[in-house]
C-alpha cells in the first residue's frame, strides 16, 4: 500500500456495469391495462372514438355484470369449459403419447415426423366441415376439433423434450441394468417434463382460440358461439365481455400450468 | 470374481481408439488407467462395462460375482449422472427398485450406504442443494449400494475442485480399507493414480495401446500427501506420459 | 347513450346544411362528371334489381358511375356500408344490420325482396332423415333443429315466427355459412331450414331435402331485403340517395314484368335470365343457371317501397330476443323521409 503515490490526482472508479438485467416490476403491467381502458373510456364518452369504433368501457363492464346475474354466463361457460376440458385432453394425451413414441423409437420418428410436420400448419377451422360430416354437429365435433389443433404442437414439443433428455442420465440408467420401462418412466419422462410442460401452454392457448372456430358449428350455447352472436349482431359490448373472458380463460390456465410446474418440477435449478 | 481383457482393440469408423490391450484386473484391487486426453481410455472403460462392443478381442469375466451382487459392473460417472428430480435416498433407491428386493431390505441398504459415505443426514437432499463433493458421494453411496463386484470409475473426481478431491480421495481410501472393492479407475490426474491405484497403466496416445504397469507397493492406507516414494512415482509416469502428451496435444490441432 | 344524443342533433344540423347543398347541386347542369359510388351485391337472383339497373344503364341516366362489391355474406356487407366501403347495398334486416343502425352507421331507405302470397316465394325445409321420419309440415317440427347462419339472421327470424304461429319449440343450430346449412341439412346434422326458392328448389329436386311449407304462409308480406346505406348518406346526400333508388325501381320494375308477373313476354324473360347469368350462376353454363335463376325470381318492392308493418315486426322479434337494443325504434332503423 506503501507503495502507492497518494499525492497524484485521485477518483473513484466510475460505475459502468448497470441495465441489461431485468428486474421484477408487477405493478406495470397492470398500470398498463388501467391507462389504456381509462383512455378508451374517456375518449368513447368525451367522442374523440366513436361508438363504431370501441365500446365504452364501462358498458362493457355493465354487459359483464348482466351477464353474470342473468345466469346466462355459467349457459355459455359451462358447455365451453367442457369442449376445452374434453378436447384438450384427447389433443393432449394422444399428443404426449405420440411425442413419447417418437422420441423413444427411430422407425415411428422417420415415419411420423413428416406425417406431424405437414399436419401442423393446416389451418383446423378449414376441416370444420369435414369434421362435421365425421363427427356430427354435436359435441363429438368440437371435442375432435380441440384435440386435433392441440394435438400436433403437443406432439412435437414432447418430442423435442424427449430429445433433450440428457443422455448420461440414460446411460447411466443402463449402466445399472435398469429395465427399458424403468428407463423411460423414471429418467425419460421426468426428464421430459419441463418441455412436455412449457409445450402444454401453447397447446392450452390454441385450445382457447380454437374454441371460437368450435363454436361456429351449431352450437347454441358456448363463449365462443356468444363471441359470434355478437360479431354478427355487431355488438361490441357483448363482443368485448367475450373477448375478456377468453383472456381470462387464457391467463387462469397459464396460472394453473404455472402451478403445476412449481409442483412438478421443483427439482429443477 | 476378476476381468480379463484379451487383445482388445476398437475403432470408431475409421478411426483406432484402442489396440491390443491385454489386462488382468484381479479381485480386491484398484486399476488406474492413465494416458494423454484423447487416448480412448474412457471408451476403455465403458468396453470393461458393457455399454460399448469391442470392435476386437474380448472381454472375460472369470470366477462367479458374489450371489449378492445386484449389479456386478457398475459405473462412477465423471458428471454423477444424478437425477435431479430425485432426493438423495431416491437416487439411491432407483437402483434397487428393478430387483423385487422387499422394501425393508432396500430402507436397510439406502441406510447402509449413506452412512458409509456420510450422507446420512442428507437423505432427502435435492441433487441442486449439494455442492458437488456430496453429489459425487451420493453417486458413490448409489455404486454400493448395489454391491458391485467390480466398480468403473471414470474420472470420478474431475469435476470437483482440489480441495474437495482430496478429501473425496481419503474417503475412498478409508472405504477400500474397510471392505476392499475392485475397481477399474480412469483419471487423468496422476496425483489421484498414485493415491489409488495398486497398479497404474499407461496408455500411449491414440490408438491406446499400454506403455507400461507400474505397481506401486505401499499400501492405501499409508499413502500420505507428499510422500517421497509417491512423488518419485508420480514423476516417473509424467515422464513416461509427457512426450505422448505432447504429441497428443500437437495431433487434436490437426483433426 | 349521451354521445349518440349528441351525434344525431348533430346530424340533424348537417342533415339541414345538407339539403340546402343538395337543392345548390341539383342546378348543376346533367353533363357534369358522374357520381361515383360502390353498391355491395351477393351473386344471388334476388340482387337482380341493380345488376339489371347497371346493365341497362339506368344508374349511367341517373348520373351514378357504379361499381359492384361482391359478398360472399350479408354480414359483412353490412359493416362496409358502416365503414364506407359500400355506399348502398341491398340486404335482409338482420340484427347486426339494426345494431349498426342503432350506433348511427346505417339507414334503410327502401324495400327490395318481397313475400308475395301470389308468387313462389321462401320455402321451408326438411332434411331427408327428418322427412323419412314423419315431418311431412312445419306443425311436425316440435323439439327439432333449425339451421340458421347466426343469431340474429333473417332464417332466425322466420324459425321463430314458424314457430310461433305453430306453438312448437325449435333449437336454432348457428353454421355460419350458407353453405354449411346446406352442407348439415343434406347429411341429415339439423332437420330444417328456410331459403329463398331458387336454392330451395334444385335442392328438394336432388332428393336430399324435402319442401314442407311456405314460408308466405307464416310471415305474410314479409320484407325479405331491404335497401340501405350509411347514416351520413341518408342524411347529407340525398340526391345521389334518390337518383340510386330510381335507377335500382327501374330495374327491378323490368325484373318484376319479365320474370315475376311475366308480362313483358318470354323473349324479355329470356334476355333477362341471360342479362342476371351474367351475375348469378356464373360458373355453370346457361342451360343449367337458367331454371335456377326463372325459380328463384321473387317481387322486388316496386319504388323500393317499404313494408313498415313487416319491418316493425321484425324489429319487435329482435328486441324481444334481446338481439338488439330496447332504445331502437323503427326511425333509427329507417330513414322515413325516403320511404314514405
Amino acid at each position: 500500500m506503501s507503495e502507492i503515490d497518494t499525492t497524484s490526482a485521485s477518483k473513484t472508479v466510475e460505475f459502468r456495469g448497470g441495465g441489461f438485467a431485468p428486474q421484477s416490476r408487477k405493478w406495470v403491467g397492470v398500470a398498463v391495462f388501467i391507462v389504456l381502458i381509462g383512455f378508451v373510456e374517456l375518449g368513447t364518452r368525451v367522442g374523440f372514438i366513436t361508438n363504431l369504433t370501441l365500446p365504452i368501457p364501462s358498458d362493457v363492464f355493465a354487459t359483464f355484470v348482466d351477464l353474470w346475474q342473468s345466469g346466462l354466463l355459467w349457459k355459455h361457460l359451462v358447455p365451453s369449459i367442457m369442449r376445452l376440458i374434453v378436447g384438450a385432453t384427447i389433443g393432449v394425451s394422444l399428443g404426449i403419447g405420440v411425442g413419447i413414441l417418437i422420441g423413444l423409437f427411430s422407425l415411428i420418428r422417420a415415419g411420423l415426423i413428416p406425417l406431424v410436420a405437414a399436419i401442423f400448419p393446416i389451418p383446423k377451422i378449414a376441416l370444420l366441415p369435414l369434421f362435421v360430416i365425421w363427427f356430427g354437429i354435436d359435441e363429438t365435433s368440437k371435442y375432435a376439433l380441440i384435440a386435433f389443433g392441440t394435438f400436433t404442437p403437443t406432439v412435437v414439443a414432447t418430442y423435442g423434450a424427449v430429445d433433450n433428455v440428457d443422455r448420461s442420465l440414460i446411460r447411466m440408467g443402463q449402466s445399472f441394468s435398469l429395465s427399458w420401462l424403468s428407463i423411460v418412466r423414471k429418467i425419460v419422462l421426468p426428464g421430459a417434463m419441463p418441455g412436455i410442460l412449457s409445450g402444454l401452454r401453447i397447446s392450452l392457448a390454441i385450445a382457447i382460440i380454437l374454441l371460437v372456430a368450435a363454436e361456429m358449428l351449431g352450437a347454441e350455447y358456448g363463449i365462443g358461439a356468444y363471441i359470434l352472436e355478437a360479431g354478427s349482431l355487431y355488438d361490441l359490448e357483448r363482443l368485448f365481455v367475450g373477448v375478456a373472458i377468453l383472456s381470462i380463460l387464457g391467463v387462469l390456465v397459464s396460472l394453473v400450468i404455472g402451478m403445476i410446474e412449481k409442483q412438478l418440477l421443483s427439482w429443477r435449478v | 470374481m476378476d476381468l480379463r481383457l484379451e487383445s482388445v482393440g476398437h475403432h470408431y469408423g475409421d478411426m483406432e481408439v484402442l489396440s491390443d490391450i491385454n489386462l488382468d484386473i484381479p479381485t480386491g484391487k484398484i486399476v488406474c488407467i492413465v494416458g494423454p486426453s484423447g487416448c480412448g481410455k474412457s471408451t476403455l472403460l465403458r468396453l470393461v462395462g458393457g455399454l460399448e462392443l469391442p470392435t476386437t478381442g474380448r472381454i472375460l469375466q472369470i470366477g462367479t460375482p458374489p450371489a449378492d451382487s445386484i449389479n456386478p459392473l457398475t459405473y462412477v460417472f465423471q458428471d454423477f449422472a444424478l437425477l435431479p428430480w430425485r432426493s438423495a435416498e431416491g437416487n439411491i433407491s432407483l437402483v434397487l427398485e428393478d430387483h423385487k428386493l422387499p422394501s425393508s431390505r432396500v430402507t436397510e441398504i439406502i441406510a447402509d450406504v449413506l452412512a458409509r459415505t456420510k450422507l446420512t443426514e442428507f437423505a432427502k437432499a435435492y441433487p441442486k442443494q449439494l455442492s458437488g463433493g456430496m453429489k459425487q458421494r451420493v453417486a458413490i453411496a448409489r455404486a454400493l449400494a448395489v454391491n458391485p463386484a467390480i466398480l468403473l470409475m471414470d474420472e470420478p473426481l474431475s469435476a470437483l475442485d482440489s480441495q474437495t478431491r482430496e478429501l473425496l480421495m481419503d474417503d475412498l481410501v478409508s472405504l477400500w480399507t474397510r471392505e476392499p472393492f475392485t475397481s477399474v479407475y480412469v483419471t487423468h490426474n496422476l496425483n489421484e493414480a498414485v493415491r489409488l491405484g495398486h497398479s497404474i497403466v499407461v496408455l500411449s496416445r491414440r490408438p491406446g495401446r499400454i506403455r507400461e504397469i507400474v505397481d506401486v507397493a505401499i499400501p492405501l492406507g499409508d499413502r500420505e500427501l507428499g510422500d517421497p516414494e509417491l512423488e518419485r512415482q508420480q514423476k516417473h509416469l509424467w515422464n513416461l506420459m509427457r512426450d505422448e502428451a505432447l504429441a497428443a496435444d500437437k495431433e487434436l490441432l490437426h483433426v | 347513450m349521451k354521445n349518440l344524443i349528441s351525434r344525431r342533433t348533430t346530424l340533424g344540423l348537417i342533415s339541414m346544411i345538407g339539403a340546402t347543398a343538395a337543392a345548390l347541386t341539383s342546378a348543376i347542369p346533367a353533363y357534369a362528371a358522374d357520381t361515383k359510388i360502390n353498391v355491395g351485391a351477393l351473386r344471388f337472383t334476388s340482387h337482380a334489381a341493380s345488376f339489371v339497373a347497371f346493365e341497362r344503364g339506368y344508374f349511367k341516366d341517373e348520373g351514378l358511375d357504379v361499381e359492384f362489391k361482391f359478398f360472399q355474406a350479408a354480414q359483412p356487407m353490412a359493416v362496409a356500408v358502416a365503414s364506407k366501403d359500400v355506399d348502398y347495398a341491398v340486404t335482409a334486416i338482420s340484427g347486426g344490420l339494426i345494431s349498426l343502425a342503432e350506433k348511427g352507421a346505417a339507414k334503410v331507405i327502401g324495400g327490395a325482396l318481397l313475400e308475395d302470397p301470389a308468387i313462389d316465394g321462401q320455402k321451408i325445409l326438411v332434411s331427408d332423415a327428418a322427412f323419412k321420419e314423419g315431418i311431412t309440415e312445419p306443425a311436425k317440427l316440435d323439439g327439432r333443429s333449425f339451421a340458421m347462419t347466426q343469431a340474429g339472421s333473417s332464417f332466425h327470424y322466420m324459425g321463430a315466427r314458424i314457430a310461433d304461429k305453430e306453438g312448437i319449440t325449435l333449437s336454432f343450430k348457428p353454421l355460419q355459412k350458407v353453405g354449411a346449412v346446406i352442407g348439415a341439412l343434406k347429411s341429415g346434422q339439423v332437420d330444417a331450414w328456410s331459403i329463398v326458392p331458387h336454392i330451395a328448389k334444385p335442392l328438394a329436386g336432388s332428393g336430399a331435402v324435402h319442401i314442407i311449407g311456405n314460408v308466405a304462409d307464416y310471415i305474410p308480406d314479409y320484407q325479405v331485403t331491404v335497401v340501405f346505406t350509411s347514416a351520413d348518406k341518408a342524411a347529407n346526400d340525398r340526391d345521389t340517395s334518390m337518383a340510386f333508388l330510381r335507377a335500382f325501381s327501374k330495374g327491378a320494375d323490368d325484373f318484376n314484368a319479365a320474370l315475376v308477373d311475366r308480362t313483358a313476354g318470354d323473349e324479355a324473360a329470356e334476355e333477362m335470365v341471360k342479362l342476371v347469368h351474367k351475375y348469378v350462376y356464373t360458373d355453370r353454363p346457361y342451360e343449367k343457371a337458367a331454371p335456377s335463376i326463372i325459380n328463384g325470381a321473387m317481387r322486388i318492392s316496386p319504388n323500393a317501397a317499404l313494408n313498415m308493418a313487416s319491418v316493425q315486426d321484425q324489429l319487435d322479434w329482435f328486441k324481444a330476443e334481446k338481439l338488439v337494443k330496447d332504445s331502437v325504434t323503427i326511425d333509427t332503423l329507417v330513414d322515413t323521409s325516403y320511404t314514405n
